[in-house]
């Protein structure tokens, strides 16, 4: 009797495997993006949401997961415009004074935020406070910032001990930026994570509920004080939010993504591998959907031997063939882009090609007689990288291969995240590590070439702190072209770290959503389902 | 019965008490801070140290372990390290989908093995005998991830019968409930139905020549009353017991289950605690599931003296 049932299933089973089979060779039915019929507001998005934030405190915590769903209930007091330039978010203006120390901002009048209360300066002086204590460039500011005067209910008067012309950036940024809550709630939070009832914002979007392990849903701000702007884009300007509810459910593995998404479960799945993007691409009334971030990098530990030594370090970039390491780690041509600036291409304000020649030089020979002239004995080194992204592990190996075939003796080191950012604080436990940076937008925000730090292989260079200390300074487009060439060519010069290539990310969503904008991650305001 | 089920419960305790001290120092050997994990990758090491000290996490162990265990008596499993929220609350929030899918799997497990069995041994001097043996040892070996994402495919994606993923709490309609639950239940009922089918036909087939069978058949019994009233009915006692590892068991079986279906129950959760070291949560989900384990064994031995009135533990 148990075989009896087992048979039709295995048949059913089969045939249904089969039909799988066809249905994802069969030509697509992929409807025109611009065919928009009338916009509706109204209704649910689903969205296969891929990891569990730590925490929704978009102003302490760096992480994407925290940033892309955070974005929706928090707004800065300036934020970035798709094209990457500062403008007033929560802030009606600014003005800055002649001897570009004093910020003048004057705060939108009757911007809510979803407890009811309005924002007033001392909400603006007291989240800025806060900024200041647990935001990573929070902290860069701070050492800038000389004092904080209220002046009436909407100005706020912030005065620098000397000029600094990354403030705006850095309040503006869309990670750990300066964002606005409630002066009760900035207070009692203190140095501590904000906890789910503390998250109080301004935007589009308000949390509902964060059922763990399960999904964190955000409902329509209905009092949301709208700005007109339709241009700006990225996180300011007009922003309406058309759907009643943005449910994020957690699904983290990609077949579970894809398969919800063709059984209309989903309407949208996030950061789907990209060597399935043929799949994607021919699922019918879905399209893919990606946008750059950041880059992957090899950072080697400066603090000790062998990677203290210049010579051991071009000789690990002269043994790297970087496009076959981003050719097998990324497969698909579309997912990847070799360049070696600090910033992207499409953020023509901080991007320069200039100082990145070196970039893609690749000779073993040259490797082989740097390693003969340097101290490296042969000893192990270790190449560290967590084991919770699969193109770290990708990238380490090829690098394995490539630094085993110039002389070096390597040895891999996977852990997983939480074991990983342990062993991440001591040198002696790696040589190397391989990780990814989301893309990011100033100088400050590059988390691996802060001095000093496990970040950044405890890289220490007065050139670098220099060029620091002049982009703060500088005040035109032509003067931090110049310091961001510079920069370019310090990296290439004293290899605090090796870029191995620009990330896109990989994305689905059902043909129902509209007028989409991707940008820089997930954003669901101003676009409506069918 | 009372006497003995009280004895049982008070040996309970040091068992919990060595699950306790096993799971505090395997979590706290293992590397990891949840302080970097809260903080991100760009911290800074005064805040960590900052946010340690705010979490108790810079205590000595010891210090850590007395406190853990001495707010456990007071009835006090902590709070999470994330959502602050208390462990009992979570664990309760989360059972419910758990003990839902254990359910739906161990009905689907005896609905067909139960019969599946009688039926064999009705049948045992045919070509049914050795098609089930072979057909129970497939049910068996069948790894559960593969069986589940071969169902996946067929049933949810190509003929989409089922959901591919999620849950429904009982609460918001039986049948919602029921509908998500198939798929993942029958995927843990598969390798169990082969494992007690098999033990019901092995213990059928003994007490097939005890005497009393041979008395009942004398009398005139019909053939089907004898297999059920008489073979049956003493079958059930060592069955019962793998019912009762079966029902532990399902336990851990439902983490594979549990991820590939996104269920958002016990299992998924002590994963997740585990990725962001959640102590308080980890301790309190293992103490939880080693308590239920303790308990079913409990259940087992006491269902002895109800399945066998010879049976007395006094």
């Amino acid at each position: 009797m148990r075989l009896k049932h087992a048979l039709p299933l295995l048949t059913i089973l089969i045939l249904s495997l089969i039909l799988a089979a066809c249905g994802n060779d069969s030509p697509s039915g992929e409807t025109e993006d611009n065919a928009v019929g009338e916009k509706q507001s109204g209704g649910t998005i689903d969205v296969a949401f891929n990891s569990e934030p730590d925490t929704l405190d978009l102003m302490s915590n760096a992480s994407s997961p925290t940033r892309d769903i955070a974005w929706h209930i928090f707004e800065t007091l300036v934020a970035l415009d798709k094209d990457f330039a500062v403008q007033p978010m929560i802030a009606e203006d600014y003005n800055i004074s002649d001897d570009q120390k004093v910020y003048t901002i004057t705060i939108r009048e009757g911007v809510n935020f979803h407890d009811g209360t309005t924002v007033a300066s001392e909400d603006v002086a007291a989240s800025l406070e806060r900024w200041q204590l647990v935001s990573s460039v929070g902290k860069t500011a701070s050492n800038f910032i000389e004092e904080v005067k209220t002046l009436d209910e909407l100005t706020i008067e912030i005065t620098l001990n000397q000029v600094y012309n990354g403030f705006l950036d850095d309040m503006a940024a869309p990670k750990t930026g300066l964002v606005i809550i409630p002066k009760e709630i900035a207070e009692e939070a203190g140095e501590k994570p904000l906890i789910p009832e503390q998250l109080i914002g301004t935007g589009p979007y308000q949390f509902e509920n964060w059922e763990r392990g399960k999904e964190i849903v955000l409902k329509k701000f209905d009092d949301y004080s709208q700005r007109e702007e339709t241009d700006w884009g990225g996180l300011t300007g007009k922003k309406e939010a058309t759907l009643d509810q943005i449910n994020f459910l957690i699904v983290k593995d990609p077949q579970v993504k894809l398969n919800g998404i063709k059984t209309d479960l989903y309407d949208y799945a996030q950061s789907i591998p990209t060597d399935l993007y043929e799949v994607v691409e021919t699922t019918p009334n879905t399209s893919p959907v990606s946008y750059i971030n950041g880059y992957t990098m090899m950072i080697p530990d400066k603090s000790e031997a062998p990677f203290d030594e210049l010579k051991v370090r071009q000789a690990f970039q002269y043994a790297l063939d970087k496009e076959e390491i981003a050719q097998s780690t990324y497969g698909n041509e579309e997912f990847y882009n070799m360049d070696g600036a600090l910033f992207d291409p499409s953020q023509t304000e901080l991007y320069s090609a200039e100082g990145t020649d070196a970039y893609l030089v690749h000779d073993q020979e040259k490797a082989k007689e740097l390693l003969a002239e340097s101290d490296y004995n042969g000893e192990p080194i270790t190449i560290m990288y967590s084991n919770n992204n699969e193109g770290y592990k990708r990238i380490s190996q090829m690098a394995e291969q490539q630094l085993e075939a110039v002389g070096f003796t390597v040895e891999l080191e996977p852990y997983e995240w939480a074991t990983y950012l342990e062993k991440w604080q001591d040198p002696s436990s790696w040589d190397i590590v391989t990780i990814g940076y989301s893309t990011r937008f100033s100088p400050n925000e590059l988390g691996f070439l802060v001095q000093d730090k496990n970040s950044s292989g405890w890289y220490s260079s007065d050139r670098w702190t220099k060029l620091m200390n002049q982009w703060a300074l500088a005040a035109s487009s032509e003067e931090r072209q110049e310091i961001l060439a510079e920069m370019n060519q310090t990296v290439s010069d004293e290899i605090p770290f090796l870029k191995i290539a620009n990330e896109t990310t990989l994305d689905v969503m059902s043909d129902d959503i509209q007028e989409y904008d991707a940008w820089i991650g997930p954003r669901f305001w101003n676009t409506w389902k069918k | 019965m009372l006497h003995y089920t009280l004895r049982r419960l008070v040996a309970i305790i040091p068992v919990l008490f060595i699950v306790s001290i096993i799971v505090f120092m395997i979590i706290h050997l293992t590397p990891g801070n949840p302080a970097f994990l809260i903080l991100g990758e760009d911290s800074s090491p005064e805040a960590v140290e900052q946010l340690e000290q705010q979490l108790g996490l810079d205590k000595p162990k010891v210090v850590q372990y007395v406190d853990w265990v001495g707010n456990i008596v007071t009835g006090d499993l902590g709070a999470s390290i994330y959502s602050e929220q208390p462990v009992s609350e979570i664990i309760g929030e989360r059972i419910g989908a758990t003990f839902s899918l254990m359910v739906v799997a161990m009905l689907i497990t005896l609905l067909i093995a139960i019969p599946t069995a009688i039926f064999i041994v009705w049948k045992r001097n045919t070509v049914m005998d050795p098609l089930f043996l072979s057909g129970s040892l497939l049910g068996t070996s069948i790894p559960e991830f593969w069986l589940a994402l071969l169902l996946v495919l067929g049933l949810g994606v190509a003929i989409p019968i089922f959901p591919v993923a999620g849950y429904v709490p009982i609460s918001e309609g039986i049948g919602d409930w029921l509908h998500h639950l198939l798929l993942p239940g029958l995927v843990l009922a598969f390798v169990e139905i082969g494992l007690i089918a098999r033990m019901l036909r092995d213990s059928m087939l003994e007490s097939l020549n005890q005497d009393y069978t041979k008395t009942a058949r004398g009398k005139g019994v019909k053939e089907s009353t004898v297999l059920v009233r008489h073979v049956l009915a003493n079958a059930l006692i060592p069955t019962t017991t793998v019912i009762g590892l079966t029902v532990a068991g399902l336990l851990g079986g439902t983490v594979i289950a549990e991820t590939i279906f996104t269920i958002p129950g016990i299992g998924q959760l002590l994963i997740d605690s585990i990725h962001r070291r959640d102590y308080p949560v980890i301790q309190g989900v293992v103490l939880f599931i080693a308590c239920v384990y303790v308990l079913v064994n409990l259940i087992v031995d006491l269902l002895y003296a109800f399945l066998d009135p010879r049976i007395r533990y006094d």
